[in-house]
């Protein structure tokens, strides 16, 4: 009795919080779900695509208890085994990745709502109604103005406290609950990227509602050096939006140059087509050495952690502008500007400015002062030839580059005057600086990259936010019969394997009319590559979230508007009802919308966690043969794993045989292999049979393109009877079919997962 | 023992169990003859040439020949496989073939049991060897074999870094011949 009352209590207060009076839907199960409420949906997901895990490291060094030997089925001093361990690391990765967003949100809430108060009213212009598909399937809430954005961030904090905790010695000793609880804390990354970002695109006035966003500058080369030279580095629009204000105020903003590495650069464009992209992360490193920016503010996530020493190396003047890295600074937030900025040209001193204002004065004036007092010269051809003869080739720069290849081989082509080799070798390299640490004869390897670099720049097209409501009305029937083939969401970074991926993927896929969405520094390299006649596919591709279109989303915190457009399908298109209602959501993703993520260059804890929770959804992603190294993927076996659905319609268990999709988080080892992979991640066993021969017709024909020798073996299982086959590969298919003895099969009216688990939502919640 | 580091330091052993160092073309070879049920996975590495301008991907076959040990063909190096005239046993991912390896009631990629030992050749080191220390930790059933030309720590059996691909070549060259003189 006690632990009723106690249940009605909890419940009254969620729907306090998410305003249950306001009748907008009826609430669903889940409202603000907490550990165990979305478990079970978790348990099925992962029956068919279980964990596999491939340890990192063979011991765990977590508490005093240790290290502790986890091999051969050994458990260490608590009693955890190596699988476990694993899932537990991967939760921790899940977790610093949902917390860096998240705290994000709250720093930028924060910094809004000081600025504008709490009641701003969320708008984001005429075509989005449907604000924050996010917030209200997990939440419960539609927000209304800032202060309810403040609701669901709180929310998503008390939920990682409560995950972090588990990840204590001695508890939880479920490989599989862990995994729960990783897919717990991804699914509220996807709401703490979600407020981030409405609340970016209201404060800061950010595009909306519209496709046509400018078209940006991108690479070193665009960058006007005899200005004075602004780099903005990290992830948090506080810094740099309100470092382009005062320039406006000052009207300098054409004597300055702002530029940015990683998402800040994509959130200052939003703000200012005036600014410059310099690249993603992978280029931090070379443009520092560079010297080119006279000023350096760090924000937070991904900024380098040497940047105070790397920028003082080259004369640059340093702000951190974030509590997330203060660099042992000292504070000077509370200082007179001029003073600071005294301190900073005759001292060279560097200091952390949090006040976002004070930051901005004291970055240009000390840009001003000390620009036209420092060189910035890129080295010539001649005088890097001279520099590599130095090189002897000796390979140890191999041995610590942590993609594989052998800069030395380049450099030794360098001294004979060829570049090509480096020329190629630059799109791989991730920039982490190791090679060069380690070089026993001291090759400025960086410098001689960047002159092989050379000054080329390209087209970016600024980031847009969510998805219009009146492009999921369009998309959403061809989407789900199939007809649209996919949509395809290139995510997170960029770094591996190598850059010029990126962009051959969404050429690819756009041009076979696939819906190509992008976000990060994936959605900047996409624009690194240009065409025979010049162009970056963001100038050969319409803007529109419609069949071969090329869409940038934005910035790391804008992945939740592709998950938001997920939801939009089953909620707009499908009028199914999304508040606390996240199983019936992901179930009809997972089964219905043909969406998968490819985050190939991953690196990041982010990335993790932004993946993680488009599996949770139902979203497959691929990623790059590195991303081992997270330790964990979910894969299904096709041949002998359980394909059974509910059909809805005749309330009938179904044996579908069809692995669709296959996997949830997958390593592709080479670009080859994932084309066809992708493209066979897109089929979904709600596919007409005209949708399925176009998905088919894709798949077969990257197979054919990339891999080569005849039909993909698994063909058969996605086959279901002759109107399946695609017509340019009829003949063959058939005659394949017939020769392995297959059968037809009844294509299924409305497959779902529910009903085939123990799940407190009822059959009917999916019939629309 | 003292470690052995592997070429690449990304794969820098963090534990207790590391691959064995073989140098011996023979000693492998018989490893390989001892399998009951062994299995080739061969990576889009072999897609490369040598400096002398022979495919890398003919010595695993005929490797796979010599000894009869089917293939498994992982990413894109099917095409390759076939148009050399072989039609490998299985077409599976490193990272699927590893996944199914791991259970020891699967049957094999020839439906007569599982393999007893797994021979990876050709795959990105850092993909490679998370795959070798999936099987390492989760397939104790079955050993584990690299034909690379650097040390793979999370295997059972691995060759050492060699400085020469030319070695390298020889030892490949060797393990054949002492494959193909029966026991
Ligand atoms: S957390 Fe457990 S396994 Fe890790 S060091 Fe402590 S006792 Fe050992
Ligand atoms: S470590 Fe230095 S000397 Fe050795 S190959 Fe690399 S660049 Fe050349
Ligand atoms: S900076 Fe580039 S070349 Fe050097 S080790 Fe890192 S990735 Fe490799």
């Amino acid at each position: 009795m006690a632990e009723l009352k106690e249940i009605t209590r909890k419940l009254e207060e969620i729907h306090r919080k998410i305003k249950a009076e306001i009748p907008w839907e009826p609430v669903g199960p889940t409202p603000m779900p907490e550990i165990p409420d979305l478990r079970q949906w978790d348990m099925r997901l992962l029956k068919t695509y279980a964990p596999f895990y491939a340890p990192f490291c063979d011991l765990c060094c977590f508490c005093t208890y240790g290290k502790c030997d986890l091999t051969e089925g050994r458990r260490g001093a608590c009693g955890i085994d190596i699988a476990t361990q694993q899932a537990r690391f991967v939760l921790l990765a899940c977790l610093m990745g949902c917390s860096a967003h998240a705290a994000h949100g709250g720093h930028i809430l924060e910094f809004l709502i000081e600025r504008h108060g709490p009641d701003k009213k969320i708008d984001l212009g005429t075509f989005i109604e449907l604000e924050a598909p996010n917030i209200r399937t997990v939440v419960g809430l539609k927000p209304e103005t800032l202060g309810d954005l403040q609701i669901a961030l709180e929310y998503v904090f008390k939920e990682i406290a409560h995950l972090l905790d588990s990840c204590h010695t001695g508890q939880e000793g479920s490989a599989l609950d862990y995994e729960s609880k990783a897919l717990h804390a991804s699914m509220l990354d996807h709401v703490g990227m979600e407020v981030a970002d409405i609340a970016q695109i209201v404060g800061f006035n950010y595009p909306t509602s519209v496709a046509d966003t400018p078209l940006v500058d991108m690479g070193w080369g665009a960058i006007d050096k005899s200005k004075p030279v602004i780099l903005v580095s990290g992830h948090n629009p506080a810094t740099s939006t309100v470092l382009i204000d005062y320039l406006r105020e000052h009207n300098l903003e054409d004597q300055v140059e702002v530029c940015g590495l990683c998402c800040t650069a994509l959130e200052t464009t939003r703000y200012s087509d005036k600014a410059k992209i310099v690249g993603p992360l992978s280029r931090a490193l070379f443009f520092m050495r560079a010297g080119i920016a006279d000023v350096i503010m760090t924000d937070e996530q991904c900024i380098r952690t040497d940047t105070p020493q790397e920028a003082a190396k080259v004369g640059s003047a340093v702000i951190a502008c974030l509590d997330k890295a203060m660099y042992g600074l000292e504070d000077a937030t509370d200082w007179d500007p001029d003073e600071i900025v005294r301190r900073m040209v005759d001292n060279k001193e560097q200091f952390a400015i949090l006040d976002s204002p004070k930051a901005a004065e004291v970055a240009v004036k000390v840009a001003m002062e000390i620009a036209p007092k420092r060189k910035k010269e890129w080295l010539s051809e001649e005088e890097a030839i001279e520099l590599a003869k130095k090189c002897t080739n000796c390979g140890i720069c191999e041995q610590v580059c942590p993609n594989l290849f052998s800069i030395g081989d380049g450099i030794t082509e360098v001294a004979k005057g060829n570049f090509d080799l480096i020329r190629q070798q630059f799109l791989q390299c991730i920039g982490c600086g190791k090679c060069e640490q380690e070089c026993p004869r001291d090759v400025p390897i960086f410098r001689l990259m960047q002159v092989a670099a050379g000054n080329e720049t390209w087209k970016c097209r600024a980031g847009r936010g969510p998805v219009m409501d009146t492009e999921i009305r369009n998309v959403g029937a061809p989407i789900t019969l199939g007809t649209i083939p996919g949509i395809i969401a290139l995510v997170g970074c960029s770094n591996y394997p190598d850059i010029d991926d990126i962009a051959d993927m969404v050429d690819e896929f756009a041009k076979r009319k696939y819906i190509v969405v992008l976000t990060g520094c994936a959605a900047m390299v996409a624009g690194m590559k240009k065409d025979k006649d010049g162009l970056t596919v963001y100038e050969k591709y319409p803007p529109d979230f419609d069949a071969g279109g090329v869409v940038n989303i934005g910035s790391c915190v804008s992945n939740a508007h592709i998950s938001g457009a997920a939801i939009k399908i089953a909620n707009i298109f499908a009028a199914l009802p999304l508040r606390g209602n996240y199983e019936v959501m992901a179930d009809y993703v997972l089964n219905r919308v043909g969406a998968c993520g490819v985050a190939w260059g991953a690196m990041s804890q982010k990335a993790a966690s932004i993946g993680t929770g488009f599996n949770r959804l139902g979203v497959p992603v691929v990623l790059g043969p590195h991303s081992s190294k997270y330790r964990r993927l979910y894969l299904s076996r096709k041949e002998e794993d359980d394909w059974r659905v509910m059909d809805a319609r005749k309330r009938e268990i179904v044996d579908t045989v069809e692995p669709a999709p296959e996997h949830l988080a997958y390593v592709c080892e080479t670009k080859e292999k994932a084309m066809p992979m992708i493209a066979k991640l897109c089929i979904r066993r709600n596919d007409t049979p005209q949708g399925r021969a176009v998905k088919l017709n894709h798949y077969i024909s990257l197979y054919k393109k990339y891999i080569g020798a005849g039909l993909p073996e698994d063909i058969h299982l996605f086959v279901r009877r002759d109107p399946d086959i695609p017509l340019v590969y009829k003949k063959e298919v058939r005659a394949h079919l017939q020769e392995i003895g297959w059968q037809p099969r009844e294509p299924i009216g409305l497959p779902t997962l529910i009903g085939t688990y123990a799940t407190k939502v009822p059959l009917d919640a999916v019939i629309h | 023992m003292s470690a052995v580091l592997p070429r690449h330091r990304v794969n820098v052993l963090t534990g207790t169990k590391s691959a064995r160092l073989i140098e011996d073309a023979a000693e492998y070879a018989d490893f390989i003859k001892k399998a009951k049920r062994p299995l080739l996975v061969i990576g889009p590495l072999l897609l490369a040439s040598t400096a002398d301008g022979k495919l890398l991907l003919e010595y695993a076959l005929d490797i796979a020949k010599a000894a009869g040990i089917p293939i498994c063909a992982t990413a894109q190096t099917k095409g390759k496989v076939v148009e050399l005239g072989v039609k490998p046993d299985s077409v599976y991912d490193v990272v699927e073939i590893a996944n199914a390896l791991k259970d020891p009631e699967w049957q094999g990629v020839k439906k007569e049991g599982n393999h007893d030992l797994v021979i990876l050749f050709g795959i990105r080191s850092d993909l490679g060897n998370q795959s070798l220390s999936t099987l390492k930790h989760f397939a104790p059933h079955l050993k584990t074999m690299t034909l690379c030309k650097h040390y793979f720590p999370h295997a059972n059996y691995s060759l050492p870094n060699f400085k020469k691909d030319a070695k390298w070549q020889e030892f490949l060259e060797s393990l054949i011949a002492n494959l193909k003189k029966g026991d």
